[in-house]
């Protein structure tokens, strides 16, 4: 019942922000086929999915995936472990792409534009979405020529005093700027668990990207760590969108406005985080919600 | 009789002791293996390895000392005079003498003294060889029995087996420290002889090397100079246009194969480049003489260079190419060993695949391709065949590759390959010169076998 | 703050697009440089292949010339006569001249007959001796026989011998070449097989000489190698895998083998010199000497691959014989040994490959003698094939290029085969745990 209420609201919202009822019609029927529940929608998307489809040769690993991901929004992305939802972030910024096997299908908008598209680089989308790893991973150089790194091979900077600011803001909006400014040619992966992926949230953060994706940030890390990740994550969704893995839902209820529930390769339900947490739809998010598996 | 009819002999008594040893311990007990203590096949085992080991053991000493004591025996009947002779011709002698004995051609004409040691010697060798036959069959036999006949219920056979294999087992591991005490030992010898001649100064910062020694006093002009720098100075040179060629050659193509290339590509061009370090290296010396050399002298001659026939280059070249596989084997190891998370670190970032690669995975396994280096460096510098066949002979002190140069090995070789008296100057020289090798090329494996050890941990 | 980052996020991204077209030119250049590099490695297999083979496939072919002997009594030996003393006495070498004569009738003065006989090889007497004594009754017959002709004929006639070159800077002179010509008008000229390459030791003369002695050199080293490193390289891997405590003995133990992998095969041979022949007196060049060298050239190798295969033999398998029982050294013998085993086959047989293309300490310990006979066992002096290789290499005729091409090729289908053997081992006995 809910289903068809929800669903009857977003066509009235694509009705009511010009796209058309053809349009309206095609998406009841994607969204029916996906059968996801809840609103994939938002009024603002950064970035839109649609049909996602992936195969690690010839095993599916993700299934008719959509979804809206909001401008200025922290989303979660939660689920059992192999249910597909760090594959699916890496197809965001394309890192599948590394990967020789992996095929992906569909449609990943980002300012209308397909990333997937033969026409797009890899590059430039990479640069506007930045990507934080499970482990921390500084490369062997100094702090400085971490975060210098992308920065110079985009040739953001003009001289070596505007690397320096790059540099500095970035740390400062990582909050690691206090702890290091004093040893910033020391190697990186001297830095502490937390610190290094500070380090590599800096270090995305220094070519300006709009999105940022957090592959389990802090499941390397201790709890303190992990407290001073997560508030930094909250102080970065004013100026970036980001989406983040994670299995830890008390993390994802702590530092997300919105929750994606992923099940064996499908996307089972997305809403308001606290929605999510406190009613979930359906039988398998509130299986895992409270407990049962996972 | 041959020596391996005995070994088979040997083999077939001890399968027999095994028979016999299994089927007492089984008779004992009347066929209840449970009140033995260990099974038959042990106490088989045990009564073989009784009856073998003895009697091989014997033999192996047997033939080690065979031919010195003979030979020492036949020295001993020959006429004073000739027992009087210095001993490398006193060696000339002994080689005619065997040689007559076995009914090869002979050098000088036979007299009858000859002919009498020869006879004495061929006498004094089947004399021996029917003497280790008896000694070692009986002393199998009667090991054998010994053992046999010890076989009880209690006899702990399987223990001493056990005991006696592993003593096989910590004696094999114990051989590699013996062969490098060997190795070291009887370089340093010899080294030390050569020192006491000439002095270690002149050995290591002399500039001339000419080893002729006079072969009589009243010769003139070869007075021999042992001066090793043209000849650590020629290596250099090799050595630095073979890694010149090696070192991008196999670098650029580990990373093409572990970054860029194709499964298809690279399983088909993978095992085709490995062919080149499965080439002997005598077929490398051929190649470089034959075609590499003249070809680079031709180029040089219509260039207008003067391009020598066994120039430095050729051999450098062709000694690279040698080496390509063995860099390019060593750096795909470590380029794998670039976690793939530095990897994925850059991508995310936008990086392309050679920033990637040149920013990021070189450097981070810089000290592992450094390792791989070193290691290319030991092998370049201990290559002999490929020098011998294609650099040249005589000691040019010179910088220039087009030049002819001699190297360390190719000096050993030449110092040693053919008759040579072994007390010499010269002949010790090569011992000297393997001295310095075997040190330098230690030292640089020591030195990469540790930095690629530290490498490895980092990423583990 | 929101639109400040906004367009900060604009300006860099069209910065990255500026930049966009000199960086994918870079990569397109390293991507290239990298392929240049393997192109450049396979350029190099494919040269060195095909010099080789253009330089030696025509020593698998050997000229022939006919002659039609007539076996005459009174320079062999009465008819009749069986006696073999009487019968190999005879004067071979004068029959051919003889025929050669007959068939060129016109040279009469005595240096162009040097020449003419120059023409069928000194070994066309031993090949007519060898048929004489097989069947004494041909003698007083006339018969047509194939003998080999000179090396330099047998260039010649495989196309090595430049002709435009002035008559005295070529080995076959201008008279010698119109009776070549006026042999093959008659049909008496043949190029066949050349089975003596594969059934004969070593000579002074090219067309008589062949690799047999070579390789059984080759073999019977090869044989003693093996014996003595697999038993002791497996022993020694299972000793250090299996048994050893880990300890400071164990460590130098360790050091010890990789440092030995890694040290010149010559000082190998220096150490055989000095142990071997100077220490102990065996005799020199023979294959028991060089097979305990190589042995323990190629104990590094084995250790360390041997070691490899008892690693991925995984501890479960252990422990499960452990729990039921059995001695550690049942648990060795009956369970981990028999999974490592196609491991460790596969590193001896690299490491036989090894020791059979190896040259340098055989030369240090005296296998560079010329042997004509073929080596009937391991304390025969002997050749092995690299170092005929060497030898010939170094011989100035052209026949030798070829033939040490041809030698190249045999030795090289040899160590081919072994390799393919050993990756076939390994592929059809890998296991994934």
């Amino acid at each position: 019942m809910d289903e068809v209420i929800n669903r009857s609201s977003t066509i009235a919202r694509e009705l009511k922000t010009g796209s058309g009822a053809e349009v309206g019609m095609q998406v009841l029927k994607e969204s029916q086929s996906s059968g996801t529940v809840g609103d994939i929608y938002v009024d603002d998307p950064r970035m839109t999915c649609r049909n996602v489809n992936v195969y690690y040769g010839d095993k599916q690993a993700i299934f008719d995936i959509d979804l809206d991901i909001a401008k200025h929004q922290v989303i979660s992305m939660i689920g059992p472990s192999g249910c597909g939802k760090s594959t699916f972030l890496r197809c965001l910024n394309r890192m599948n792409d590394t990967i020789d096997i992996c095929k992906v299908t569909g449609q990943i908008k980002m300012e209308g534009q397909d990333i997937y598209d033969g026409g797009l680089d890899v590059v430039p989308l990479r640069a506007s979405v930045g990507m934080v790893f499970q482990k921390p991973n500084p490369f062997p150089k100094s702090i400085y020529d971490n975060i210098g790194y992308g920065p110079r091979i985009h040739g953001l900077n003009d001289n070596k005093d505007h690397l320096d600011e790059i540099v500095e803001t970035s740390l400062k909006k990582a909050g690691l700027w206090e702890e290091v400014k004093d040893r910033l040619d020391h190697p990186g992966t001297g830095l502490s668990g937390g610190q290094q992926q500070r380090l590599c949230i800096a270090r995305a953060i220094a070519v300006s990207p709009e999105v940022i994706l957090m592959d389990e940030p802090c499941s390397a890390l201790d709890p303190i760590a992990t407290a001073k990740i997560e508030e930094l994550i909250d102080e970065l969704r004013e100026n970036y969108t980001i989406a983040i893995v994670t299995h830890a839902m008390q993390q994802a209820a702590r530092v997300s406005q919105r929750t994606a529930y992923f099940h064996l390769g499908k996307l089972i339900e997305v809403g308001e985080t606290d929605q999510i947490f406190t009613a979930p739809r359906h039988r398998l998010t509130e299986d895992y919600i409270t407990g049962r598996f996972g | 009789m041959h020596t391996s009819t005995l070994i088979i002999v040997l083999l077939g008594l001890m399968s027999l002791a095994y028979y016999l040893g299994r089927k007492r311990s089984l008779n004992l007990v009347s066929g209840r293996v449970r009140d033995l203590h260990s099974l038959p096949s042990y106490y088989g085992l045990h009564t073989a390895l009784w009856c073998g080991i003895p009697a091989i053991l014997l033999l192996v000493v047997w033939i080690s000392f065979e031919g010195s004591v003979v030979t020492s025996l036949v020295v001993d009947s020959l006429p004073q005079e000739t027992q009087n002779l210095p001993p490398e011709r006193l060696n000339l002698v002994l080689n005619d003498i065997r040689n007559l004995a076995t009914g090869d051609i002979v050098s000088t004409t036979v007299d009858e003294n000859m002919q009498q040691a020869a006879d004495h010697y061929a006498g004094l060798q089947s004399i021996s060889n029917m003497a280790m036959f008896v000694v070692a069959l009986s002393l199998a036999i009667m090991a054998g029995y010994i053992a046999h006949r010890s076989i009880s219920r209690q006899q702990r056979a399987r223990n001493r087996v056990e005991k006696a294999v592993n003593f096989f087992l910590l004696s094999s591991s114990t051989l590699a420290i013996f062969t490098t005490i060997g190795i070291v030992l009887s370089v340093l010898f010899e080294s030390i002889r050569f020192f006491q001649q000439i002095p270690v100064t002149d050995f290591i910062f002399g500039l001339e090397w000419s080893p002729q020694t006079a072969i009589r006093l009243d010769q003139v002009g070869s007075s021999g100079v042992f001066g090793a720098i043209p000849l650590f100075a020629g290596t250099f040179l090799i050595t630095l246009i073979a890694m010149v060629v090696a070192v991008p050659i196999g670098l650029l193509s580990a990373i093409y194969m572990a970054e860029y290339a194709g499964r298809h590509f690279r399983s088909l061009a993978k095992p085709v480049l490995e062919v080149l370090a499965g080439i002997p290296t005598v077929v490398y010396g051929f190649f470089a003489a034959l075609t590499v050399a003249p070809f680079f002298r031709d180029m040089g001659a219509t260039l207008g260079l003067g391009v020598s026939s066994e120039s430095a280059l050729a051999a450098g070249v062709v000694m690279g190419i040698m080496i390509i596989p063995f860099v390019s084997s060593l750096s795909d190891d470590v380029i794998n060993a670039v976690p793939q998370a530095m990897r994925d670190g850059s991508y995310g970032l936008g990086a392309t695949r050679s920033e990637t690669i040149r920013q990021v995975i070189v450097p981070a396994a810089l000290p592992g391709i450094v390792g791989g280096v070193l290691l290319a460096v030991s092998r370049a510098i201990g290559e002999t065949m490929i020098v011998v066949m294609a650099a040249g002979l005589s000691a040019n002190l010179t910088a220039n590759p087009l030049e002819a140069v001699t190297t360390v090995t190719v000096q050993i070789v030449t110092l040693l390959v053919g008759d040579q008296e072994f007390d010499s100057a010269k002949t010790l020289a090569a011992f000297a010169l393997a001295l310095v090798l075997f040190v330098i090329t230690l030292a640089l494996n020591m030195i990469a076998l540790h930095i690629v050890r530290k490498y490895r941990e980092q990423y583990e | 703050m929101n639109k400040q980052q906004q367009q900060q996020h604009e300006r860099s991204m069209s910065r990255v697009e500026k930049g966009l077209a000199r960086r994918y030119r870079q990569e397109r250049n390293f991507k290239r440089l990298g392929l240049g590099a393997i192109l450049m490695g396979l350029l190099f297999v494919s040269f060195l292949f095909i010099s080789i083979f253009a330089n030696g496939y025509t020593a698998f072919q050997q000229t022939f010339v006919k002659l039609d002997v007539f076996y005459d009594p009174e320079v062999i030996a009465p008819v009749g006569e069986t006696d073999p003393d009487v019968l190999s006495a005879g004067h071979y070498g004068g029959l051919v001249k003889a025929t050669m004569r007959e068939l060129f009738p016109s040279v009469t003065n005595r240096r162009d007959k040097k020449k003419l006989y120059g023409l069928i090889s000194t070994g066309a007497a031993f090949q007519i001796r060898e048929r004489v004594m097989q069947d004494p009754s041909v003698i007083g017959q006339r018969e047509s026989i194939w003998v080999p002709a000179d090396d330099d004929v047998d260039m010649l006639i495989k196309g090595h011998i430049d002709l435009s070159l002035p008559e005295s800077d070529r080995r076959i002179k201008d008279d010698q070449l119109s009776w070549i010509q006026g042999m093959q008008e008659d049909g008496r000229v043949e190029k066949r097989f050349n089975t003596t390459f594969f059934a004969a030791g070593d000579s002074r003369e090219p067309e008589l000489s062949g690799i047999k002695g070579a390789a059984v050199g080759s073999f019977f080293t090869l044989l003693i190698c093996l014996a003595i490193s697999f038993p002791v390289g497996v022993a020694a891997a299972v000793y250090l895998e299996e048994v050893a405590p880990k300890n400071r003995w164990t460590d130098l133990i360790e050091v010890n083998i990789n440092n030995l992998a890694a040290v010149p095969s010559i000082v190998f041979g220096l150490l055989g010199l000095a142990v071997f022949i100077n220490f102990f007196g065996l005799p020199r060049s023979v294959p028991l000497v060089g097979g305990l060298v190589l042995a323990l050239m190629t104990l590094p190798t084995i250790i360390i691959a041997s070691r490899v295969a008892l690693k991925s033999v995984p501890p479960s398998i252990r422990e499960a014989a452990l729990g039921v029982g059995a001695s550690p050294m049942q648990t060795i013998t009956h369970h981990v040994l028999p999974l490592a085993l196609p491991g460790m086959l596969t590193g001896t047989i690299i490491g036989m490959a090894q020791a059979l293309g190896e040259t340098a300490p055989l030369l240090m310990i005296g296998m560079v003698a010329f042997i004509v006979d073929i080596p009937g066992g391991a304390m025969d002096p002997s050749a092995v094939l690299p170092v005929q290789i060497y030898l010939w290499a170094d011989s100035p005729e052209r026949a030798f290029v070829e033939r040490t091409s041809a030698a190249i090729m045999v030795l090289l289908v040899f160590l081919i085969s072994m390799n393919l053997l050993a990756v076939w081992l390994r592929k059809k006995f890998e296991r994934r745990w």
